[in-house]
């Protein structure tokens, strides 16, 4: 049919020319800004993997690696001067030029308020997402009072609002995927700081991003302070349970629609727990996410554990009638379950999501609390909470 | 007997002139709104000089006035779409997705979102923001040509119709099954593509768009005859002369183009497709093709248009996806279609 295949060269025509556009898509235009200078010394990281800095005479670079691509190209660079026109701008996809310090912020995630508190930068914040589950109180207050904008669903935040609040730049977390929001900001001239904190397998490992955001501030020596103090909190809590003889088994999670989603051997929890000397099932489980199973096999394996973590129910009366079977769980028996809802607002809003992240000693405590609660009678709980 | 069809010549006038106008305030009514605190006077100047500041600029020439042509590209691809798959199966329940492309481009994109974190990172990444765009091509002509090749087979119309309808079903049961394996952040990312949006078209990329639809648009205006013996009968326009099964290819394939390469740019968008023909049809109180083809251009960028400017409206400091918006204009609107007229 030759009408067909014209049809059909006509397809063929169009995704080639797609093809051919994207080869031919190139970035802002570059301007007279050097990405090359005299090399002078590397920030010390001792635990997050996901990120560097380098101190070059001219700049600073900050380098976001990619977990992704297997040719090692990084997924950004920012190259941050302390001196020029003051306009952040964009280089070409992937570089950008940072003036320090930055001057206005949009958040797009919420690991990084407390961070921007400790580095006394939480003023710069003037645009967030999801404002109504955000636990922080200022950035709340703010929000009410029309000082910081929210602009909606972290995942399709409202451009226009973007675009007006006109911010030095947007701070959001980084995925595989291709993020329109974030091609739109590209377009539009103004820089995306990537966050790949969340892939981190460690709580000093994510805490330790706060070395990061403090570069565009020009206050790498504060953050260094700060989180050599948050390090030695941590390791000084991790102490108290070195002499613990027979070690607390936990479990974690809770029921989701029929699966029950447990941290993996190599996930952020599960190195809480090993910290926190406790004995977990699944502790020599090589996965970094959560491992899914079924109802019948979590009531099999956990029949007897000690302490159960992260339940989502507020009482044990409202998490039996949610589902009986709970009450075959060892940690329900033994009136030893926890849920994260110590901090919260009526909003949902939960400041084990905010500012746990900067305050991993205190994400230890708790557990250890939890767990062995002689080794911290002089501690209060600070984001979980025993069911009552 | 001339004086009314004169009449009638004059009153068709009119109402394209009303179309027309009501095209060109609804689309400069959409460049004028939005949720930036932007006056007329700078919205005006911004697009056709400079506003004088650079932000009512960006967001005028670079957000909303690609979004205002999306929005008119859009709305007469899907309505044309739907007129041929309504004329074609003679069903007026039929509209652009009902041969499953739309659902065969979500397929494409739901692969790409699930292996954008595997070993297929590097090359997906090279695409870019294309990277959707060309996932839901290739899903969608996979469903053209797995209906083409069906359709070189069968003699019955309703047939192909079915057959089109249960590829959609498996694409969309394929697309469930990999969200089901899918960390909750690619199932958002998916999620909000499926929402629709006409904001996501750069300049750069229109030409691609506007090429492809008025391709398709163009052709259907040559085809008008045949869509008009189509109407009256498959065993009529036999008689007639017509090639049944090339016709049948041909307008598959413009429906199937059209409608895939919109989904691409835009994500699914329903409703529109099916209700336009009928309102064309409506208004005009013909069924001919000459008058309801372009009747049924104009409207549907109206649609489109209007329906962005009320997705526009802030609730709770979210605005509603323009599928949303699309859904509550065309259910009541395929109501009152049904229940008013007898037989269209």
């Amino acid at each position: 049919m030759r009408v067909t295949n014209f049809k059909k060269i006509n397809n063929i025509i169009v995704i080639f020319s797609v093809l051919v556009l994207v080869g031919c898509y190139s970035g802002k235009e570059k301007r007279e800004i050097i990405t090359e200078g005299t090399f002078l010394y590397t920030e010390e990281i001792r635990h997050a993997e996901g990120f560097s800095i380098d101190y070059y005479k001219e700049f600073t670079k900050v380098t976001i690696n990619n977990p992704w691509g297997n040719d090692h190209k990084p997924y950004a660079e920012y190259y941050i001067y302390k001196s020029g026109d003051n306009k952040n701008r964009v280089l070409e996809k992937g570089k950008y030029a940072f003036y320090a310090p930055l001057s206005s912020l949009i958040v797009n995630t919420f690991s990084y308020f407390e961070f921007l508190n400790l580095l006394n930068e939480l003023e710069t914040v003037t645009g967030v997402t999801d404002g109504f589950r955000i636990y922080n109180p200022s950035i709340l207050g703010k929000i009410e009072r029309g000082l910081v904008k929210d602009l909606g669903d972290p995942f399709n935040p409202n451009i226009e609002n973007t675009i007006e609040l006109n911010p030095g730049a947007v701070i959001n977390s980084a995925y595989a995927q291709n993020d329109s929001y974030s091609e739109r900001l590209l377009m539009t001239g103004i820089p995306v700081i990537y966050s790949l904190e969340w892939m981190e397998e460690t709580p000093l490992a994510r805490a330790e991003w706060i070395k990061m955001i403090a570069a565009f501030f020009d206050k790498g020596d504060i953050a260094s302070h700060i989180f050599d103090d948050i390090e030695n909190r941590y390791t000084d809590v991790k102490k108290k349970v070195e002499g613990v003889g027979k070690r607390k088994s936990v479990l974690a999670g809770d029921n989701f629609q029929g699966t029950w989603y447990l941290p993996g051997g190599e996930s952020f929890n599960a190195a809480l727990f090993r910290d926190a000397g406790l004995h977990y099932v699944y502790e020599n489980n090589y996965q970094r996410g959560s491992i899914g199973l079924d109802i019948e096999s979590v009531l099999t394996q956990f029949a007897n554990t000690d302490i159960w973590l992260g339940c989502e129910a507020s009482s044990y009366n409202q998490l039996i009638n949610k589902d009986s079977k709970y009450r075959l769980l060892g940690p329900v028996n033994k009136r030893q379950v926890f849920n994260n809802h110590n901090r919260t607002t009526t909003s949902g809003g939960n400041d084990y999501f905010e500012s746990a992240i900067a305050n991993p000693d205190l994400l230890l405590s708790d557990m250890v609390k939890a767990a062995y609660p002689e080794l911290m009678s002089n501690y209060s709980y600070s984001y979980i909470k025993p069911l009552n | 007997m001339l004086k009314m069809e004169d009449q009638k010549l004059k009153n068709k006038t009119t109402i394209f002139l009303i179309l027309i106008f009501l095209l060109i305030v609804a689309f400069i009514g959409d460049i004028f709104t939005g949720n930036a605190t932007i006056s007329i006077k700078e919205a005006w100047s911004a697009l056709f000089g400079s506003s004088g500041n650079v932000i009512v600029d960006e967001i005028i020439r670079n957000y909303r006035l690609p979004k205002a042509l999306t929005a008119v590209l859009a709305g007469a691809a899907l309505s044309v779409s739907g007129l041929l798959m309504q004329t074609l199966f003679r069903n007026p329940l039929a509209g652009p997705d009902v041969l499953g492309v739309s659902a065969g481009a979500g397929l494409g994109v739901a692969l790409l979102t699930m292996f954008s974190g595997t070993a297929l990172y590097p090359f997906i990444q090279i695409m870019g923001n294309m990277g959707q765009v060309v996932a839901a091509i290739a899903g969608a002509t996979l469903v053209l040509l797995l209906i083409l090749v069906v359709s070189s087979r069968i003699k019955d119309s309703i047939t192909i119709l079915v057959l089109g309808m249960i590829f959609g079903y498996v694409a969309s049961s394929l697309i469930t099954i990999l969200q089901s394996f899918a960390d909750p952040d690619s199932l958002k990312v998916f999620v909000t593509w499926t929402f629709g949006s006409l904001g996501d078209v750069t300049l750069d990329e229109m030409p691609i768009l506007a090429t492809i639809v008025l391709s398709g648009i163009l052709l259907t205006i040559i085809l008008q005859k045949t869509l008009n013996s189509l109407l009256l009968g498959e065993s009529y326009a036999l008689s007639a002369g017509l090639n049944i099964k090339r016709a049948r290819i041909i307008i598959i394939t413009i429906a199937a183009v059209i409608t895939g390469s919109v989904t691409a740019f835009t994500g699914p968008i329903a409703f529109v497709g099916v209700v336009i023909p009928h309102f064309a049809r409506a208004f005009f109180g013909t069924v001919n093709h000459r008058t309801i083809l372009p009747a049924t251009i104009l409207m549907g960028s109206i649609l489109m248009l209007i329906c962005d400017i009320v997705s526009q409206i802030p609730i709770t400091n979210r605005t509603l996806p323009i599928n949303a918006v699309t859904a509550m204009f065309g259910a009541p609107m395929i109501i009152w279609i049904v229940l008013k007229r007898k037989k269209l």
